[in-house]
């Protein structure tokens, strides 16, 4: 029973830092461009599509096509803000709107360019585990290992660039009150690109990263985003910190109970844990206390 | 020279297209003069979480009415039929599947519709039924007293499942315990329940059950509960594709050195890569490659196996699995049905099947089953191959006498299914 228990927070402190990962960048966008980004979801999934295709079907280093499927990420997410959510700044509801419309233009495109049905399987460059301080009955996989590497590398870079940088502390501005921003001469416009294309590139790395670990299909982003959006509501809507706390809690609380109830419970009981934070504190853990 | 398009050129330029698409499409693309049309068609996944055996399943369909055709087409009478295949993307759901059926049926005219299983088979038996049309399922337990043009004479899930149990009990009688994982749905409840109970029967314990969501993205839980029980076999029982996929991958990093069994084995040598060779080694299923030299014997009801097998490799490299042959077998009885009865009637294809004495299982002799139970008799029961992974490829071990073991067992897994609400009180 020890080592399952140990297992299962090792498997948890994993799924937490990607759920983070992938939750902050939907704070992120959602705090400085004003969008509740439904495509989100599939910028992951653009992220692990580029690395199976460049890293499985055209055979280069696991490394150069992680870094690539970020790029295409990003540009996805830059396209996605030049050409769309700039023009409904202000408007959320449209910006949601034409959110939806980009996550099924996404998924028709990698179809259209990939093909659809059959399994995209991506070997992992890291095969082997690691067991756990030498006990016998708890390993973490090496391609894990990477994912909480990168998760936490790429989480710490984005909060020294918001601390300390000054892009950072224009962002934090375009965030808290974007009127007072463009008054000292910020462009909201230049500083929401700069948002959506570090969460795109934060999502493009949670797919990369991911690829050999999950379900490769067109799809995938749905639950991935719906996990997002509830642990960024119950993180309080904004904050980074409590996006991360709250990605925390959800991966914990479900890893628990679907190791030990099992997984259609998992869901059932995260969902009612949520909601009574929610009832608790119906601003979500951090909201209001800090924003982007 | 300067090069100008103009509006009036775009237009003129896109009817000519158009009107070329169109008279392209209009044209039939293999009937040839004198010769006749009998259209088929596939409602199958090419999408979703089935879409790892839909996709397959329709190539070989498809490849199946080339070969055909190219080898003349069915004889009817003084006839020749050439087959055309229409499909359907189902998504696996029960409302496109109607949409589908209708379509196939009202506007193509096919005279047989071939589905996976489960949900989307039940929503279009009305329709099919209503208008005569045969279809066929992988699931005998679709079956009931209103569907009676629909067969289950390729796959009889999950009757099947037994004998691979016995056969592995029978063989490595030191494995006593067994986790069995599936996701929670109509094909991994009954699979579940059918192999818990075969166990039972060969005293193996089953020391933990996980029927997981589909919504599941990570496995890593699902198999470290598993494996805290300590069990010697892993059965994945009837999961799709790619959870098999992420679940032997989970199983190998976190350490399984036991026994590994499921229904279906898909893209095993890609597992084989992602995994080691040894850490495959001996797992059991029930899907052959039709390379298998078991296949090649007499007994069995499918032009050219091998030839098949390397079509569809040539065609589709690695894409083959367990779905690559299940339609086309259906096909390949469906074809003698239609020489009997010298007609593509559904109804009189149908009454020839029936009157058969040994009607042409893909496996061999076998027998219609199921009146007393779904008040139709239209699965076709008799062996099927156990399979066992051997030096990193797949060869059947032994042919499981799936009627033998119904004929002794039919009263419990009968009540099994039915304690899982799989089968109508």
């Amino acid at each position: 029973m020890f080592d399952l228990v140990i297992q299962t927070t090792v498997n948890a402190v994993i799924a937490s830092s990607f759920t983070a990962l992938f939750a902050v960048g939907l704070v992120l966008i959602f705090g400085v461009a004003k969008v509740v980004n439904f495509a989100h979801g599939e910028l992951y999934m653009v992220g692990a599509f580029s690395t199976w295709y460049l890293y499985s079907e055209m055979g280069l280093p696991f490394s150069v096509a992680a870094l690539c499927a970020i790029l295409v990420s990003t540009l996805v997410g830059i396209f996605m803000e030049t050409v769309l959510f700039r023009w409904k700044r202000g408007d959320e509801l449209g910006g949601l709107i034409l959110s939806v419309g980009m996550l099924m233009i996404l998924q028709v495109a990698v179809i259209y360019l990939f093909g659809q049905g059959l399994m995209k399987n991506v070997v992992s460059p890291l095969k082997d585990s690691w067991q756990v301080f030498g006990l016998p009955n708890v390993v973490v996989p090496y391609q894990r290992l990477l994912v909480l590497v990168v998760a936490v590398s790429a989480l710490a870079a984005l909060w020294f660039l918001l601390q300390k940088t000054r892009i950072g502390w224009a962002l934090r501005a375009c965030a808290d009150d974007p009127m007072a921003a463009m008054l000292q001469g910020i462009s909201i416009n230049r500083f929401a690109l700069i948002a959506i294309g570090i969460s795109a590139a934060l999502a493009g790395a949670g797919g990369a990263v991911m690829a050999p670990l999950v379900q490769i299909d067109p799809d995938m982003g749905h639950t991935v985003i719906i996990n997002g959006l509830i642990v960024i509501i119950v993180g309080g809507v904004g904050s980074i910190s409590g996006a991360v706390v709250a990605a925390v809690f959800f991966s914990f609380f479900h890893t628990f109970i679907t190791t030990f109830t099992g997984g259609i419970y998992a869901d059932i009981f995260v969902m009612l844990f949520m909601l009574f934070i929610l009832v608790v504190k119906p601003t979500g853990i951090m909201g209001r206390h800090e924003k982007v | 020279m300067k090069v100008t398009f103009d509006r009036r050129k775009f237009l003129a330029g896109s009817a000519s297209i158009l009107a070329g698409t169109t008279f392209g499409i209009a044209l039939p693309t293999s009937a040839r003069a004198g010769e006749k049309i009998v259209k088929v068609g596939a409602i199958t996944p090419l999408t979703g979480d089935a879409a790892g055996w839909g996709v397959p399943a329709f190539q070989g369909y498809k490849l199946w009415a080339d070969l055909t055709n190219e080898a003349g087409g069915i004889k009817v009478g003084d006839d020749t039929y050439m087959v055309e295949v229409e499909v359907w993307d189902d998504e696996f759901l029960a409302s496109k599947a109607l949409t589908g059926a209708k379509k196939l049926v009202g506007d193509d005219h096919v005279d047989l519709v071939t589905l996976l299983c489960s949900t989307p088979v039940v929503a279009v038996q009305p329709y099919l039924t209503e208008q005569k049309v045969l279809s066929a399922t992988t699931c005998t337990t679709d079956l009931s007293p209103d569907s009676s043009y629909l067969l289950s004479v390729g796959e009889v899930h999950p009757f099947y499942i037994p004998p691979s149990v016995n056969w592995l009990a029978k063989n490595r009688p030191e494995l006593k315990t067994v986790a069995i994982l599936s996701q929670d749905d109509e094909l991994g409840v009954p699979s579940i329940a059918t192999y818990a109970l075969a166990f039972q029967q060969n005293n193996i314990e089953t020391v933990h059950t996980e029927l997981f969501p589909l919504a599941t993205l990570d496995f890593a839980p699902v198999i470290s509960a598993a494996l805290a029980k300590n069990p010697d076999i892993l059965c994945f029982d009837t999961a799709y594709p790619d959870f098999m996929n992420l679940m032997i991958e989970q199983a190998y990093q976190q350490g399984f050195k036991g026994q590994m069994m499921s229904v279906t084995l898909d893209n095993y040598p890609q597992l084989i890569e992602k995994t080691s060779k040894e850490f495959m080694e001996g797992f059991v299923f029930l899907f052959p490659d039709f390379d298998d030299p078991r296949l090649m014997e007499a007994d069995i009801n499918f032009a050219n196996p091998g030839v098949f097998y390397a079509r569809y490799n040539e065609a589709f490299p690695g894409a083959w699995t367990s779905q690559s042959w299940t339609y086309a077998a259906v096909l390949e009885i469906w074809k003698k049905g239609v020489e009997a009865a010298g007609s593509v009637n559904s109804t009189d294809v149908y009454a020839a099947l029936q009157a058969m004495d040994k009607p042409p299982h893909i496996f061999g002799d076998a027998k219609w089953w199921g009146a007393d139970v779904f008040g139709v008799n239209n699965a076709l029961i008799g062996r099927w191959p156990v399979v066992q992974l051997q030096d990193g490829k797949a060869k059947i071990v032994e042919m499981g006498d799936v009627a033998g073991w119904l004929a002794e067992n039919e009263a419990v897994v009968l009540e099994t299914l039915r304690e899982v609400g799989m089968l109508p009180n």
